[in-house]
């Protein structure tokens, strides 16, 4: 096999849950493999158990000899920000800073030796700076080495939801939302690029939360016009919700045989 | 056309300036672009090489009957070709040489040389003929000469002191 056509294998880890997914690639990319395993319950903010429970996976030969891709889950390992665009021009090391401040200041020194990344954005726009525990790299390229995995990409939740509905949100004025594993980040979208980004810990009764949902969409409307709020969520949630209540569900295969929602995220980067 | 949002590029691993459609695209009007220019680069370079051909055959000298003027010229040119070929230095040297040898007995009156046939006529005088022998033999000792002779002597008697005339000849080495 040709190393630019090595199979893939995409993990999301979040705080509750591992997915796996094994895709052979070539003239027909297909997916070989997958799986959803369940992670025993840590402290908070802990990678210990997922990755302990990664590692118990990648003793299965499956996943074994391929390029790793990562979704790290955003609750409670990943924190956004959406950095005006300085009226000074900076160089990346400025603009690191730059964002490393605002950070600091929305979140407090919890996250000031967390690993920062900033997105390629044109200049002169703002741009999203996200942060993620420094460790978090290291320990999971460790992991994957026992198992032949090359960690070429590692990136957070929100960042490769987004990506994979892009297509079906609206350029202007509206929130693209993303719940999973006790978690929501939503980010509004305004002339085709974020300009606010909010996370919140979801409680454990999903009823509670999605009318909470719905009256964040309601206050949103409310306060700018016709804004609308489309929800990646997990079938169960959606099928529970009821219709028409201020919420577009985003969903493919909403049948009681849809995937489990994180092992749907890392499918739809490959759609 | 509906306006999309604009993706975002963001990863703590991989570089995010990437832009592989493009790039891809890219590369493939590159490789064309390579691979036209080669084309014509060939078909230039084969041109090329039949104008040279039809060139150098329109330049080579067509073969022709000498003419007696240029066989006379040639003929000229290897003449002074010839005499330009003489070792005159030595030959030279070595008449003067062993004229100083015999000094009080013979007089030098000509050296004539033949390039053609590499060979040198001296013409002088001496008292008796036993000098002409000398000197005939100090000419054979010598190492640029060879096959020295005696051609003819002869009394001239109408110098007061009858001198004997002599002719020698020698070949010089080539």
């Amino acid at each position: 096999m040709s190393p630019l056509w090595r199979d893939e294998v995409a993990i999301y880890l979040g705080p509750r849950k591992l997915a796996l997914v094994r895709r052979a690639r070539g003239a027909k990319p297909r997916v070989v493999a997958a799986t959803v395993v369940a992670v025993p319950p840590g402290t908070a903010g802990d990678t210990g158990p997922v990755l302990a429970r990664l590692a118990d996976v990648l003793t299965d030969p499956t996943w074994h000899g391929a390029k790793a891709r990562a979704v790290v889950a955003d609750h409670p390992w990943v924190r956004y920000g959406v950095v005006p665009c300085p009226a000074t021009p900076l160089d990346a090391a400025g603009r690191l800073t730059h964002a490393r401040y605002l950070l600091d200041d929305s979140y407090g020194q919890a996250v000031a030796d967390w690993a920062l990344t900033l997105a390629d954005t044109p200049p002169g726009q703002s741009y999203v700076a996200c942060a993620m525990p420094a460790t978090l790299r290291s320990a999971l390229a460790d992991t994957l080495d026992s198992a032949r995995l090359e960690l070429v990409s590692l990136q957070p939740q929100l960042v490769v939801a987004f990506n994979a509905w892009r297509h079906r949100l609206p350029a202007d004025d509206s929130w693209f939302v993303t719940v999973d594993d006790a978690s929501l980040s939503g980010v509004h979208l305004s002339r085709g690029a974020w300009d606010r980004v909010h996370m919140a810990r979801l409680s454990a009764d999903w009823s509670v939360e999605i009318e909470r949902l719905q009256a964040f969409g309601r206050v949103t409307q409310a306060a700018g016009g016709a804004g609308r709020m489309l929800v990646d969520a997990p079938a169960w949630m959606r099928r529970g919700a009821a219709a028409g209540a201020g919420i577009e569900w985003l969903e493919e295969g909403a049948g009681r045989g849809a995937p489990a929602h994180g092992l749907a995220l890392l499918q739809r980067m490959y759609a | 056309m509906r306006r999309l949002p604009r993706p975002v590029r963001l990863d703590f691993v991989a570089p995010v300036h990437r832009a592989p459609v493009a790039g891809v695209g890219l590369c493939a009007v590159g490789l064309a672009a390579a691979v036209v220019l080669g084309l014509a680069f060939d078909r230039k370079l084969a041109e090329r090489r039949r104008l040279d051909a039809e060139l150098g055959a329109m330049a080579q000298p067509r073969p022709s009957a000498p003419s007696p003027e240029s066989l006379k010229s040639a003929a000229e040119v290897a003449t002074v070709q010839r005499e330009l070929d003489a070792p005159w230095t030595l030959l030279l040297a070595e008449l003067e040489a062993a004229s100083r040898d015999s000094a009080e007995t013979i007089s030098l009156l000509n050296v004539e040389p033949d390039p053609g046939k590499h060979l040198v006529r001296i013409t002088a005088e001496v008292r008796a003929l036993p000098d002409a022998l000398a000197y005939l033999k100090r000419l054979q000792q010598s190492t640029v000469l060879r096959h020295a002779m005696l051609e003819s002597h002869e009394r001239r008697k109408d110098d007061p002191q009858h001198p004997l005339r002599i002719t020698l000849s020698a070949e010089w080495h080539t």
